[in-house]
């Protein structure tokens, strides 16, 4: 993994079209401003991981427990 | 066509009967062609059969069945891929799971809808950021015939 240290309002480029911008630092917790082309979708790692998760579980549903 | 499946047996299909879902849904990346089925006459649920894994099927239903209030916000590039304007028929499909024997932990995704153009039979799976809709909403009771099935 690439390690780079950012202050406040510093960004990072990701490729030519991607850029990601430190906004806040509080505490524990960073706000980071995101801008990318439309056709790049940007999700929080959680939310993503939740529904791979949940379509794992999903995929072993079986017809006999479905209710009339 | 025919299609053998491990759920359904044989299937017959056509080619407008697939559904072209873009990059397969999260964690079954390449999965991409799916055939509708109906569960049974009058039923509200339908399962999306994998075209090229017999025995990959997802369980779905309309979400506006339980929750007519669910609108989540179209992302823009995914409007964009699918060519879904305003006035795109459009078809969205929660994802059902059911722990295996045990129909009362029957819940649907919210958070992961699929949504279909109903026009070109394309569909994507979205990331639905509104905190309100999350990956287990609780069907049981939510159904009216489920959680008689339930309570029977």
């Amino acid at each position: 993994m690439l390690v780079l240290t950012r202050k406040v309002h510093q960004s990072i480029m990701i490729g030519d079209e991607i850029e990601v911008v430190v906004l806040e630092v509080r505490g524990e917790q960073v706000r980071l401003g995101i801008r990318a082309p439309k056709d790049v979708t940007v999700h929080r790692q959680e939310i993503y991981s939740q529904i791979k998760t949940e379509n794992i579980e999903a995929s072993k549903t079986q017809p006999e427990d479905v209710p009339e | 066509m025919t299609l053998t499946t491990s759920r359904f047996g044989t299937i017959e299909y056509t080619d407008e009967d697939i559904l072209t879902l873009k990059d397969g849904p999260l964690g079954f990346p390449g999965q991409e062609k799916y055939v509708v089925v109906s569960h049974k006459d009058g039923s509200v649920f339908r399962w999306l059969q994998s075209v090229d894994d017999p025995g990959l099927a997802f369980l779905v239903l309309d979400p506006g069945v339980f929750r007519p209030d669910y609108s989540p916000e179209m992302p823009t590039d995914v409007a964009t891929e699918l060519e879904l304007t305003e006035q795109t028929p459009r078809i969205v499909y929660a994802i059902v799971s059911i722990p295996p024997g045990n129909p009362e932990g029957m819940t649907a995704n919210l958070a992961g809808p699929i949504v279909v153009n109903a026009e070109t039979r394309f569909a994507r799976q979205v990331v639905v950021h509104d905190p309100e809709w999350h990956t287990k909403h609780p069907l049981t009771e939510a159904l009216p015939s489920a959680s008689e099935k339930a309570a029977a």
